[in-house]
């Protein structure tokens, strides 16, 4: 897989040689550009005043920086919109409740029956794996007039829990997915020999094979906790009280709002990325990974 | 060994498989049975699903009304020609740009690593954060590309990128391919990897150009690669529904409605749930159809292959 030590092609000449580094050197550079540029700026935006946003010439490089659009935020200044702002940091902690209970659960859950695709034959395997594979392309929000009267009547409406099963629906199925995928990368000899020494199934999976799955469970465990964390319009339908929502709803409702400056939403917007970005930075290698073998596996 | 394979096969997918029935299965037959009804919210009393003390009302079965209404809508299929131009739109610009950012990313230089790395964040964004980010560089009054274009003197006024409804549609198009294109390139990168070395080398010898070398030797290699993403990006297309929600509310006027939008307008802003699951249930059997083409030819092709 790995090419780095690929010797250079012998074709080229040195100014040929020349002119293709600085090429791909530019290309390098335009992708960075195209792929940083717009998150970077959003920063920049962030730490501006807004009149400095507005001002004519444009300046690329602020002339003023601040914190002050992170301190309305966080309810250190007093300003005309801190009803809305205030309510970012308690959706921000709902975000992480829904998310790591999400992720907990599709972990658990996702990866036994994952490795019961990978391995077992059993009952209505096919049929059942056809339709994990449909759900994954299903339309979700198809499923949201079911949802928002099943959770009214269950009493479940505008609370975590209820998201949080919401989303079970369409992260669950990746999860089988990846984590199928994962374990029919592991050689079966290990689990043979554990059987052998006279484990059962079950402790075979817990003791040899979940041990080794770390890549995979990274895998669909930061890309479960990113797709609940970047989630909108379900907490939107579902959970439209601003006490118990998800940060998604609570920014987008500011973006509609005129009175407040769109530095202060930049700010709000960077902070809620954050968390993800960072996720899909670290676990970048692990995410690829998975998410590959997930798409090209059936 | 057979059996108890069996055994333990259904007890570790049983979890699983019992909770997609209730969150996917369940709501899915539930939303059908809607686009059937005549769906009041306030009154829901009359016929229902009683389990356990739950009680899940049933409204009035109306058979195929509500998609008659929907189909001699002509809002309806304008919002799906529009959703097929983006669509289209979409598919051609996030695999053009996802393979050439591919591309790139499969030479050697210095901070490769740490490209690829960031190569991810427009993709890890949520789009509400995609949505916030691009009216920086978008809008009329304070828009990043607005100041640079006009500083430049390529503008005299700054662009209002919204006004006009099918400037709105392109840049829907062209953000959320921004948002999307990494993905294609992880997709097209270990489509590249997987060229045998000695395929590049025979076409060192013969003398092939870059050019040359793209056409004969890494796109057919990569057709198998190129018919996933298209399809994928198809299906996302089709369902892309929160971009449209922050950047444009499907407007101005109509103009960016897509038959997602229209469908969760209809079911959860004038709460007309039985018109509205109607629309998206025809965005469903879409999925379905396409479903079929991915599992069919795309999966069987690269279980073939490996």
């Amino acid at each position: 897989m790995s090419v780095a030590v690929r010797p250079a092609p012998l074709r080229v000449g040195g100014a040929q040689r020349l002119i293709h580094r600085v090429v791909l050197y530019g290309l390098v550079v335009a992708l960075a550009g195209w792929v940083l540029g717009p998150f970077v700026w959003l920063f920049v935006t962030s730490v501006s005043y807004q009149r400095n946003l507005l001002a004519r010439p444009f300046t690329l490089i602020p002339p003023e920086i601040t914190t002050e659009n992170y301190r309305m935020i966080f309810g250190l200044v007093r300003f005309h919109a801190e009803v809305q702002a205030a309510r970012i940091l308690p959706a921000l902690l709902n975000s992480v409740i829904v998310a790591v209970a999400v992720t907990t659960l599709n972990l658990v859950i996702g990866s036994a029956a994952g490795y019961a695709y990978a391995r077992c034959a059993f009952p209505l395997k096919r049929v059942s794996l056809y339709l994990i594979l449909f759900t994954r392309m299903l339309p979700t929000i198809v499923l949201m007039p079911a949802f928002f009267l099943m959770l009214r009547s269950f009493g479940l409406q505008n609370t975590l829990t209820g998201l949080a099963i919401a989303y079970s629906s369409f992260t669950l199925p990746f999860t089988v997915w990846i984590m199928k995928s994962y374990f029919e990368t592991i050689p079966r000899d290990l689990e043979g020999s554990g059987l052998v020494d006279g484990c059962t199934r079950l402790q075979v999976y817990r003791r040899i094979v979940l041990p080794m799955s770390g890549p995979g469970l990274v895998a669909s465990g930061a890309f479960t906790f990113m797709l609940c964390w970047n989630e909108f319009v379900i907490a939107q339908v579902l959970n439209s009280k601003p006490t118990t929502t998800t940060l998604p709803p609570i920014i987008a409702g500011m973006m509609g709002q005129a009175n407040i400056d769109y530095s202060v939403i930049a700010a709000s917007g960077f902070l809620s990325a954050l968390p993800a970005v960072l996720l899909a930075v670290v676990f970048q290698r692990y995410m690829v990974q998975g998410l590959t073998a997930g798409s090209v596996k059936g | 060994m057979a059996r108890s394979d069996a055994r333990f096969g259904a007890l570790m997918s049983a979890p699983a498989l019992l909770i997609i029935l209730v969150v996917v299965a369940f709501p899915l037959l539930y939303s059908l049975w809607m686009s059937l009804a005549e769906v009041n919210l306030l009154k829901t009393s009359g016929p229902a699903l009683e389990f356990f003390g739950i009680r899940l009302p049933l409204f009035r079965f109306v058979g195929l009304e509500n998609y008659i209404r929907v189909f001699t809508d002509p809002l309806y299929w304008s919002s799906l020609a529009r959703t097929v131009y983006f669509v289209a739109a979409f598919v051609v610009e996030a695999t053009l740009v996802g393979l050439s950012m591919a591309l790139v990313l499969h030479q050697r230089f210095r901070g490769r690593p740490l490209m690829r790395a960031v190569l991810l964040i427009p993709w890890a964004l949520s789009r509400v954060a995609v949505g916030i980010l691009w009216q920086g560089l978008l809008d009329a009054d304070f828009g990043a590309l607005n100041g640079i274009l006009h500083r430049l003197g390529l503008i005299d006024s700054y662009i209002g990128f919204f006004a006009n409804g099918f400037s709105a549609l392109n840049v829907l198009v062209s953000v959320y391919m921004w948002n999307q294109a990494p993905f294609a390139t992880v997709l097209f990168l270990a489509g590249l990897q997987a060229i045998p070395e000695d395929l590049h080398a025979s076409a060192a010898v013969d003398g092939a150009g870059f050019w040359r070398e793209l056409w004969y030797v890494v796109l057919p290699a990569l057709k198998p690669m190129i018919f996933l993403v298209v399809v994928l990006c198809t299906v996302n297309g089709f369902l892309m529904l929160d971009l449209t929600f922050v950047m444009t509310m499907g407007g101005p006027g109509d103009d960016t409605t897509s038959v997602a939008w229209l469908g969760y307008k209809t079911a959860f802003v004038f709460f007309k749930f039985g018109p509205g699951t109607a629309i998206l249930y025809t965005l469903t059997v879409l999925c379905v159809l396409l479903t079929f083409v991915y599992q069919r030819i795309i999966l069987a092709k690269f279980e073939a292959e490996a």
